[in-house]
């Protein structure tokens, strides 16, 4: 080396240790996964975020660890008793293994392709020992879907985890939906299935309406035929007490109550219209006829 | 300035490099606003998840990072939905359709309000925190309406229905460490489907027609009910009346008829007699009279006379 070279000798020496330390540290963040590779062969895998030390020669592949949502497209599914439903689903998964991932997969596009092959096949097994009714049913004791795409989620976890070092961690249903070319019937259904209620509202407004009329008649007739009933017996009790008492006060004089009683009714049955045939020898008009004598 | 400069001139390269250092350094100074909450990280790793508001230091770049977060704001999403498209002017009905429980179609639109709860979580843990929630309530939402019949879901059970997603939704986004917290599922319209809505339509008429009948029923018996009872109290009364008089009558005519008796016995032959006679002069004034002899046989051909048919 040339003694006119020797002052650059420590911004050299600078030069190299930050390219070295440039290629031999690297910081691996909370959302990823790092490969380090050797000449292609994959040597280990970091998955503690920090920072790490490689030696320069060796390559840092990184992988994006978080968790992923891939929706597949809607498809139709039989049902074990052979009914159509469209199932929508969505998929939740993060590369578990880098090393696995990168070497069955490669990016997340083609794990897509493989997740949709595993979830449909999946699905459609299972749908095909479950009857429509225990997927979408009001009885709840008959409803599965839940156990079911439990299953799903842990038979798809441990295909994708074995095969493509994917970690599965939920597949649900989003939507279900039937086939449009069935939508126009199930239209038509619901219509008579309202027509239906609708008549059977009307029909119960009008069986209730005529009880309560029918209930209020009858309430009014027990009330006037109960007066009715107290209010005759009142009377007769009002009867029976005057004639207990004109028995009572006429009992003590029967003779003269005879007479008073026949001079009252004189008093009314005779009247204007009256044409009354008097004989000279009657009580009254004796001494008219016969003087003085005859009063005694 | 040519003091600045001649100082600066005088700097050593030493000094300069103090002088950047100190300011690298001072740029880790950083401020937490009262509505944010910030992540700090050392190389990549979280070493302060929850950075409160206020003033804080980490080291400058590229050592630590601080990344802030507006926790409080409440971020919205809409599920399902019949958006119409507003560029096309068309809607998207499918995306719109749920199934119930007994196979009918409805249209829903769900609003979900959430916020960050664990910023590092939600920094870290999934690539798109708003796709998640969407997708973890929509799924919540189309189980419950799967086990429900299509009138639970339109009416009285909405509101349990809401509530029930929201929990479920949540239990399953903690699972999944999104770092959000829902703070409102919100199913802002639920249809039937076009195709049948007159036919819904026509039952919440029904459903009117049965309360206008049935009230109009209730108005009847409300009319007929107190009359009935008026009218049976007037019996009652009207009847406990003809008692009292017929009691007081009674009571009435027995004082007189012992009053009368009572003198009566004191001169029993006067006293019939003057009644007797009494009465004849009340009597007799009103009626025509025949006075005939004792033996005579009376012609009645007068009485005919006297009073002809016509005055009768």
């Amino acid at each position: 080396m040339s003694e006119r070279y020797r002052k650059y000798y420590p911004a050299a020496g600078a030069a190299i240790v930050v390219i070295l330390g440039y290629l031999s540290f690297f910081a691996v963040r909370e959302t990823e996964f790092v490969l380090v590779t050797q000449f292609g062969r994959p040597v280990r895998t970091v998955t503690e975020a920090g920072l790490n030390v490689k030696w320069p020669f060796q390559t840092a592949l990184y992988f994006d660890r978080r968790l992923r949502i891939y929706n597949p497209r809607p498809s139709e599914f039989l049902t074990r008793d052979k009914k159509n439903i469209v199932i929508e689903n969505y998929v939740l998964w993060k590369i578990q293994d880098p090393n696995r991932f990168v070497q069955a997969v490669g990016d997340a596009t083609a794990a897509e392709m493989r997740l949709h092959d595993i979830v449909w096949s999946g699905l459609s097994a299972a749908l095909g020992t479950h009857d429509l009714d225990s997927i979408v049913g009001t009885e709840p004791d008959k409803v599965q879907a839940s156990s079911m795409l439990d299953e799903l989620t842990a038979l798809t976890d441990r295909a994708a985890l074995e095969q493509y070092g994917i970690d599965v961690v939920d597949v649900r249903m989003k939507r279900l939906n039937l086939p449009e070319q069935n939508k126009q019937s199930v239209y038509a259904r619901m219509r008579a299935e309202r027509e239906r209620i609708a008549r059977q509202y009307r029909a119960e407004g009008e069986e209730q309406a005529l009880s309560i009329r029918a209930d209020a008649d009858r309430q009014k007739e027990e009330l006037l035929s109960l007066a009715y009933k107290q209010a005759e017996d009142i009377r007769g009790h009002g009867d029976a007490e005057s004639t207990r008492i004109y028995g009572q006060a006429y009992s003590r004089n029967p003779g003269f109550y005879k007479f008073l009683r026949t001079l009252e009714a004189y008093k009314k049955v005779l009247d204007e219209n009256t044409t009354a045939i008097l004989s000279s020898d009657s009580e009254l008009l004796k001494v008219f006829m016969k003087g003085e004598s005859a009063a005694r | 300035m040519r003091e600045i400069g001649g100082a600066m001139k005088n700097w050593t390269a030493r000094q300069v490099a103090l002088a950047a250092l100190a300011i690298w350094a001072l740029s880790g100074v950083y401020l937490v606003a009262a509505d944010q909450q910030a992540v700090d990280t050392l190389f990549g790793r979280v070493v302060s998840p929850r950075v409160l508001p206020g003033l804080h230091y980490a080291l400058p770049w590229p050592i630590q990072r601080v990344t802030k977060l507006k926790v409080r704001q409440l971020q919205r999403l809409v599920v399902g939905g019949d958006l119409p498209d507003s560029v096309l002017g068309r809607s998207q009905p499918a995306l719109s359709q749920f199934l119930t429980g007994d196979q009918n179609i409805i249209n829903m639109r769900v609003v979900v309000q959430y916020s960050v709860s664990v910023p590092a979580d939600y920094l870290f843990q999934t690539q798109d925190p708003a796709q998640l929630v969407g997708a973890a309530v929509e799924a919540e939402m189309a189980r419950r309406v799967t086990h429900r019949g299509v009138d639970a879901v339109l009416t009285s059970e909405k509101a349990a229905i809401q509530e029930e997603v929201r929990a479920a939704a949540q239990k399953r986004l903690n699972e999944y460490r999104a770092g959000v917290l829902l703070s409102t599922v919100n199913i802002e319209s639920v249809t039937p489907p076009p195709e049948a809505a007159d036919a819904f339509r026509d039952v919440a008429s029904a459903r009117a027609d049965t309360a206008r009948i049935v009230s109009e029923a209730e108005g009847y018996a409300n009319d007929l009910i107190p009359r009935a009872r008026g009218q049976a109290q007037q019996m009652l009364s009207e009847s406990q009346a003809y008692r009292e008089k017929k009691t007081n009558e009674a009571l009435g005519d027995a004082a007189r008829f012992n009053q009368i008796a009572a003198e009566y016995t004191k001169a029993a032959q006067v006293t019939g007699r003057r009644l007797y006679l009494e009465t004849m002069e009340q009597v007799l004034p009103r009626i025509r009279k025949l006075i005939v002899d004792k033996d005579g046989n009376l012609d009645l051909t007068i009485i005919r006379k006297a009073n002809p048919p016509a005055g009768k």
